[in-house]
């Protein structure tokens, strides 16, 4: 077991780890630094549950090692909220009910407030097309569509952060 | 499902880069976007003892116009590639199949050494690759050398690469007055792999059919390009009747293999749909860019 | 559509769960941490049928990190078999062991257990394990396993046909000599699995001192799998508590004890340490639990003018190679409920159930799923065969508001449904007659669109008296208990097992409508078989009615002593003259309802603090406990309406429109009513179209990982538009009906019969699913001129 010292660093702080090479993004945030947010479905990079930030930017956690991490920024849903406020996103998902089980949640949040940044006013076809990489079982995606929709109208607005 | 155990390295440079792979070949792998590598590692269907990284090399991520040629470094991310205004306008058929590769979280990850590297089917860049003969530099620790993109797809996920030679770059060929380009292709939901895709460019010069690009995915187990079947549509008159004509005669160039998942027939039925409809557009585009 | 008397109730709102699932902060079984905590991996057979002859696990043992190796025969000697025996006609008796100890009866069959330090150590060693197998033939395909003379896949059964019934009302014969026409038709419906986005898992933590076992495992039924947890490793059920977490969606995967969680927890006890699994999505995908895969064939007598004169109907269905439920259940309901919304009453039906070399299979969101696909396809086939409009043959054999309650011919009663107003509406406002117009102009420039109708009567909530004239062994009611805390809040639990339904909201507002106070004051605690009442979980679609039914009248006892409370505190002798909204306590004078100075906190503490002062021979406190048996049966109904555009070049199929029309009864809460209906369309039309659980001749599964089975995206499912029009059930509680599974039901028959409407011109009628390119095409192929480019 040829495991290695990592600092890896997420929503701001630096976590010491140390780990198998072949140890997954994944396992690492939800054991090594005990964030148990991100949520493992597939592991195989289809399901999107995992979906976390690596320098702002969308990453299956599950298709990525520890290892590789390292030096980079890793933002995950649990920075999303912030000061006990939801983001516009996350407060629109509550409103428009665009949430059952929730084990989908995360990772679709992260992706979109990604996505949102770089497509401000997305088209309900554009969204939808940016929400396939994420499976939800539950909803059958029609209110996480208005949810991000209401979000980016919301972010339009100037408005990132509500309180709840 | 968790990958077996394997050493890990991330070379800053690229020489360090070819080093290690010159002193492990076959028992290394190279992870760049990882979207194609780790569920195969995570299934334990590859178990590679070394794994090297990629990300971190400098300069093998530029987009550069070099006058007949747009030059696309291995670790350009497709969705790069699919914003690039400099490839939208000069190379606009790359960067319309780059915008359909899986979906925004992917495109983010993959590259197109990866891509090219993983060697697909039916994947969108191999596809064009062929489709405009790109050329594509690969370097080594003993030097670098050019392929033909026909000659770097040797069959199913097996390219000519050796087991200490990474993609650096690829050349593709510029648009050129009178040309319009089209890629269609069929899957069953928007982010999977082609059933078939069809790549396609053809050049307008005075009502006649100038220049002629085709290129197939999914009816081999490499793309193709029928580069002698569109000889013989040069000097034609560039109308319907003559896309119709091309669409059967490629759907009876083509061999695709039959399974009981889906048919020989079917596949030759969606290549002279997909040829027609990806024609029909791309004449419609070049009679629109006529010089 | 809210019951104007309610106050919380029916109310539209936003969840009270979702909090801690926004932020990442919800607690599903991974998220537990156990400090030592081992990790199980389990090894698979590769082949589908097999005898195990040996296992060697000395190289395995070695690895780094392996404690513990077990099998088969280990885990009989500390748990018992399952013997799966109920009294009931044509249904054989079975047996499991918890691993299998000689043969192995699927790919993925679990044959031993490796208990290591971490997973990917137990992986590990998990490839070095050595099994010697004498392969055996496997049978993978139904009509072969009926076959005299196929190979067996359960050696202790005369044949492979595990259930046989048949019934019959009326004279089907007289019916089939005198009718018009009798019109066959065909369905057969594919192997689908349910991929709750969370895969399954457990945690099994044994306290020795105690004697206890702490199961902690994603349930949707807690109380009855505690109770055969406990029989099956031989424990009194004082000595186990199951706690249900946050569950990552179930849909029917979670709610039998299977065999792996049973190895976890035998083998926390026998090592005395933590030990938890996770299942991951290879395993979930090819060794968990399946469903759906039966075949059904109709023959419709009717007149000249399409009514029915009678129907018979056949089901095969593949049931896998392991029972975890009796193998007649599934496919007797959809022979029972059948008939839905149409009146016929000569009526036979035959139903067998048979073992193949595939996994097993569970009820999945909608086990009765082909019911409407068959009944309406069946009604479109005699539309066709009579060229008459499918509208018409439907308006004929419909049950109206005054043919109610109409005793089905298997005995069922249907009332208070309203299947015609619901098929009317959603025609108005589909448009009907303007589609038909587009339909005929797209035709003229080859361009094909159909339209789908699908009329479901859903059978939500099974009473205990149904079980008992099945000959089912079982129980339908349901327990909660409501207490009021000396400071007036309220905490309420029911033996539900939430997997993403929304519990904490509408089983709030259940408690919050029978006792008068704000939802935003009462916690309802589920999951936790030490705390929650003994109940009979959740499946099917009776949350609402017997969960959200048994906490309201719960909640009404309790309003009962709290307004006799009050009463005693304001010296009003009649209770009639006081009602509790919002936790105050009103008095009404004259016609006019004014508030006291009396609060639900006042009240509560003087019976908890002051009992002396409570009216002569009241006992303290505020605690209630109530049981409650719904009917025999509650049914649901709704209409469905899918307008689809065929590409008869490639045969895909664009998803245009999605309509249904729906009555649902009382809703606890439309908000999450909304919400269950779209998951529901939504997992029919993804099953219809996309996914698919292959198996090749010799049972090697083909569909073991998100590429190759197929689950729609965002990108190719619609919005769907829902027309409310609940009635209230005359029976239940406040009216409840429930609801979840019909939208399956639904989704499934609108899109087929859509997709048949499109391809009317050709003569092709699809009768099995999924519907793929490559199968449209084949039925097109001859029929049509060469494709036309668009």
């Amino acid at each position: 077991m040829n495991k290695v010292a990592l600092s890896l660093r997420v929503n701001g702080e630096s976590h010491d780890v140390v780990v198998e090479p072949r140890k997954l993004l994944s396992d690492a945030l939800r054991e090594d630094c005990r964030l148990t947010g991100t949520h493992v479905g597939c592991e195989h990079g289809v399901c999107g549950a995992c979906t976390v930030l690596v320098d702002g930017r969308p990453v299956r956690s599950c298709l990525s090692f520890a290892v590789q991490a390292a030096g980079h920024e890793i933002t995950t849903i649990e920075a999303v909220a912030q000061g006990g406020q939801l983001s516009a996103l996350q407060q629109a998902l509550h409103e428009e009910h665009g949430l059952q089980c929730g084990f989908c949640t995360p990772g679709i949040v992260m992706t979109f407030e990604a996505f949102l940044r770089e497509n401000p006013d997305p088209s309900e076809a554009q969204i939808r097309e940016a929400l396939s990489g994420n499976l939800c079982r539950c909803t059958g995606y029609q209110n996480i569509v208005a949810a991000i929709k209401k979000a980016a109208a919301q972010m339009q607005g100037g408005g990132g952060y509500v309180t709840p | 499902m968790k990958p077996a155990g394997f050493s890990f390295h991330r070379p800053r440079t690229l020489n360090e880069a070819l080093d290690l792979l010159a002193a492990h070949g076959d028992t290394a792998k190279l992870i760049a976007g990882g979207q194609s590598l780790v569920p195969v590692m995570n299934m334990r269907l590859a178990a590679p003892a070394e794994l090297i990284d990629i990300n971190d090399l400098p300069d093998l991520a530029e987009i550069r116009y070099q006058g007949e040629f747009v030059e696309v470094g291995a670790l350009t991310r497709h969705h790069q590639l699919a914003e690039s205004e400099l490839v939208r306008s000069r190379c606009p058929l790359l960067a319309q199949a780059a915008a359909t590769i899986g979906h925004y979280a992917i495109r983010q990850r993959g590259t197109i050494g990866g891509s090219l590297a993983h060697a697909d089917p039916t994947a969108q860049l191999p596809l064009i690759a062929v489709t405009l003969s790109a050329e594509i530099d690969i370097a080594s620790s003993r030097g670098r050398r050019t392929l033909s993109a026909a000659d770097f797809f040797l069959s199913v996920m097996t390219t000519a690469l050796e087991p200490d030679e990474i993609v650096v770059a690829i050349r593709f060929p510029v648009m050129v007055p009178g040309e319009g380009c089209a890629f269609r292709f069929f899957n069953r939901r928007l982010s999977d792999f082609a059933i078939v895709a069809v790549a396609a460019t053809i050049t307008v010069e005075k009502m006649r059919i100038a220049g002629l690009h085709l290129g197939i995915g999914g009816v081999a187990p490499v793309p193709l390009a029928y580069v002698d079947l569109c000889q013989r549509f040069i000097g034609q008159a560039a109308d319907s009747g003559r896309v119709r004509e091309l669409a059967q005669a490629v759907r009876d160039a083509v061999e695709p293999e039959d399974n009981p998942r889906i048919s020989a027939e079917y596949r030759r039925e969606l290549v002279q749909t997909l040829t027609e409809r990806a024609l029909t557009l791309a004449l419609d585009e070049a009679k629109g860019n006529a010089a | 559509m809210s019951h104007p008397e309610f106050l919380y109730i029916g109310k539209p709102g936003s969840r009270k769960e979702d909090y801690r699932f926004l932020t990442g902060h919800g607690r599903y079984l991974d998220d537990i941490e156990v400090p030592g905590a081992l990790h199980a991996c389990f090894v698979r057979s590769p082949h589908a049928h097999a005898r195990i002859v040996s296992i060697d696990i000395d190289a395995a043992k070695t690895m780094p990190g392996v404690l513990t190796i077990v099998t088969g025969r280990e885990l009989s000697e500390w748990t018992g078999k399952l013997r799966l025996a109920p009294p009931i006609d044509g249904l054989h008796p079975v047996e499991m062991t918890t691993l299998p100890v000689d043969r192995v009866r699927f790919q993925g069959d679990p044959v031993a257990c490796i208990v290591a330090t971490d997973r990917y150590l137990a992986e590990d060693a998990a490839e070095q394990v050595m099994v010697d197998y004498e392969m055996l033939e496997a049978v993978t395909d139904m009509w072969q396993a009926l076959e005299p003379g196929a190979p067996k896949v359960d050696e202790t059964l005369p044949s492979n046909l595990l259930s046989h019934q048949s019934y019959a009302h009326g004279d089907l014969t007289a019916r089939k000599r005198e009718a018009h026409r009798v019109i066959e038709s065909t369905f057969s419906q594919h192997r689908q699995t349910h991929i709750p986005i969370e895969t399954r898992g457990c945690i099994a933590i044994w306290d020795q001192g105690r004697e206890h076992l702490s199961f902690h495992v994603g349930c949707q039924a807690p109380h009855p799998y505690r109770t055969q947890l406990a029989a099956r490793l031989r424990l009194p059920e004082t000595q186990v508590t199951v706690i249900s977490p946050d569950v990552g969606g179930a849909f029917g995967q979670k709610i039998t004890l299977y065999r792996e969680e049973l190895t976890v927890a035998a083998l926390a006890r026998h090592l005395k340490r933590p030990v938890r699994w996770r299942e991951d999505r290879l395993e979930n995908l090819t060794a968990s639990a399946q469903a759906r895969e039966d075949f059904c064939r109709t023959r419709a007598a009717v007149d000249a003018d399409g009514r029915l004169l009678g129907l018979e109907l056949e089901i095969l269905e593949d049931f896998g190679a392991y029972c975890f439920y009796p193998g007649n259940y599934l496919a007797r309901v959809v022979a029972m409920i059948l008939t839905g919304p149409y009146k016929v009453q000569d009526y036979a039906f035959d139903v067998k159930v048979v073992l193949t070399n595939k996994v097993g299979n569970a009820p999945m969101r909608a086990p009765m799923s082909v019911t409407s696909w068959v009944m309406e396809g069946t009604m479109d086939a005699i539309a066709r065969e009579l060229g008459r409009d499918p509208v018409e043959i439907r308006r004929i054999n419909m049950l109206s508001a005054a043919d109610l309650p109409y005793t089905m011919a298997t005995k069922e009663v249907l009332a208070d449904i309203t299947p015609r107003e619901t098929l009317e509406a959603g025609l108005a406002a589909i448009d009907y007659a303007g589609f038909r117009a587009r339909q005929t102009e797209a035709r003229r420039t080859g361009r094909y669109l159909g339209l789908g109708i699908c009329a479901v009567v859903e059978s939500t909530t099974y009473g205990s008296a149904f079980y008992k004239a099945a000959g089912i062994p079982g129980s339908g009611h349901e327990a909660a208990w409501v207490r009021i805390e000396p400071t007036g809040v309220v905490n309420a639990s029911v033996g539900l097992g939430p997997t993403g339904q929304g519990y904490e909201t509408t089983m709030a507002n259940a408690v919050a409508e029978g006792l008068g106070v704000s939802p935003q004051q009462i916690r309802i605690h589920l999951g936790n078989t030490d705390i929650a009442p003994y109940g009979m979980g959740s499946r099917g679609a009776r949350g609402g009615t017997a969960g959200g039914g048994t906490l309201y009248l719960c909640a009404l006892d309790a309003r009962q002593k709290v307004i006799a409370i009050a009463a005693k505190m304001l010296g009003i002798p009649d209770p009639a003259l006081l009602r509790l909204i919002d936790g105050r306590v009103e008095r009404r004078e004259g016609s006019e309802w004014t508030p006291t100075h009396v609060g639900l906190a006042d009240i509560a503490r003087t019976a908890y603090l002051d009992p002396t002062a409570l009216p002569q021979g009241m006992s303290p406190g505020l605690e209630f406990h109530k049981t409650y048996d719904p009917p025999p049966m509650t049914y649901s109904n709704a209409t469905h309406f899918c307008e689809v555009e065929v590409d008869t070049a490639t045969g895909g199929i664009r998803l245009s429109r999605y309509l249904v029309a729906e009555d649902c009864g009382t809703l606890l809460s439309p908000t999450v009513v909304e919400g269950q209906q779209h998951g529901a369309i939504a997992m029919g039309l993804s099953g219809a179209l996309f996914e698919h659980v292959q198996y090749d001749e010799t049972g090697q599964n083909l569909s073991g990982s998100f590429a190759d089975y197929l689950v729609a995206t965002a990108h190719e499912l619609p919005n769907f538009e829902i027309l409310p029009m609940h009635t209230p059930n005359r029976l239940t509680p406040a009216g409840l009906k429930g609801m979840a599974e019909g939208g399956v039901m639904g989704a499934i028959g609108a899109v087929t019969n859509a997709v048949n409407d499109a391809l009317a011109p050709f003569g092709v009628v699809v009768n099995r699913q999924p519907l793929t390119p490559m199968y449209l095409r084949d039925l097109l192929r001859g029929k049509i001129q060469e494709p036309v480019a668009k």
